[in-house]
């Protein structure tokens, strides 16, 4: 019997993240319509709600088809995918207008300025958040739909 | 098709086809019961929040967790990152 284990992969690793996107999107309303922050949430929106999602479920069903291969623990597989995020959010942000990168650093929405030395940190810290999410909640969800 | 015909094809259908069999093999309320008196932190999804596993999360996690949770305090202009990034 098939028990479509792929499948099942794909719907573990996107829990997660779709979870998240309804904090992300009361986040950026917040910053929009309580702080005025000139979020373009149709623009910001499309990143965080069709590419994270999908690219945690891929990358599950990519763990998945490594298991019988040498490979590495749950965490650290998970932890490579900022490597391939943080990229393709940089760019799709660029190309939609709403982060511009300056000599002293990246520019959020015309008004947030971050610097590249707290942009270094903030990665390196998102390698610990994606570490943890993937070791507990993706593992998690694995053990729930029966291919942990 | 004469009745006889008919006779011979529901008695070819009845070995054909495997009888469905729609009676419960045993009793599900032991199994209710059992489900109903398991401890509150050995049920699946809130087993993640049990004392024993909680207490089963390497120190290093906990080291982790604090650095990214202090980091995030510390610097809340990274916060549209992590909305935008997740």
């Amino acid at each position: 019997m098939n028990t479509h284990p792929y499948l099942r992969a794909y719907m573990a690793g996107i829990a997660a993240p779709t979870m998240f996107l309804l904090v992300a999107l009361s986040g950026f309303l917040i910053a929009r319509y309580t702080f005025q922050i000139p979020v373009p949430i149709e623009r910001v929106i499309i990143f965080p709600m069709a590419l994270v999602p999908n690219l945690f479920g891929v990358w599950n069903i990519f763990y998945l088809w490594l298991r019988p291969r040498p490979h590495l623990p749950i965490g650290f597989h998970g932890a490579i995918l900022p490597f391939v995020l943080a990229p393709a959010g940089f760019l799709l942000a660029t190309c939609s207008g709403f982060l511009v990168a300056t000599s002293r650093g990246l520019v959020w929405f015309h008004q947030i300025a971050i610097p590249y030395a707290l942009l270094l940190l903030v990665f390196c810290l998102a390698l610990i958040a994606y570490y943890l999410v993937w070791k507990y909640l993706v593992g998690f969800f694995n053990e729930v739909m029966g291919i942990a | 098709m004469n009745e006889q015909e008919q006779k011979e094809l529901v008695e070819l259908l009845k070995q054909t086809v495997a009888p469905v069999d729609r009676e419960l093999h045993h009793d599900l309320w032991p199994k209710m019961r059992r489900r109903l008196d398991e401890p509150w932190d050995s049920r699946s999804w809130r087993a993640v929040f049990s004392a024993t596993k909680l207490s089963s999360v390497p120190w290093f996690d906990w080291a982790l967790l604090a650095a990214l949770l202090l980091g995030i305090c510390a610097f809340p202009s990274s916060i549209p990152i992590w909305l935008y990034n997740f």
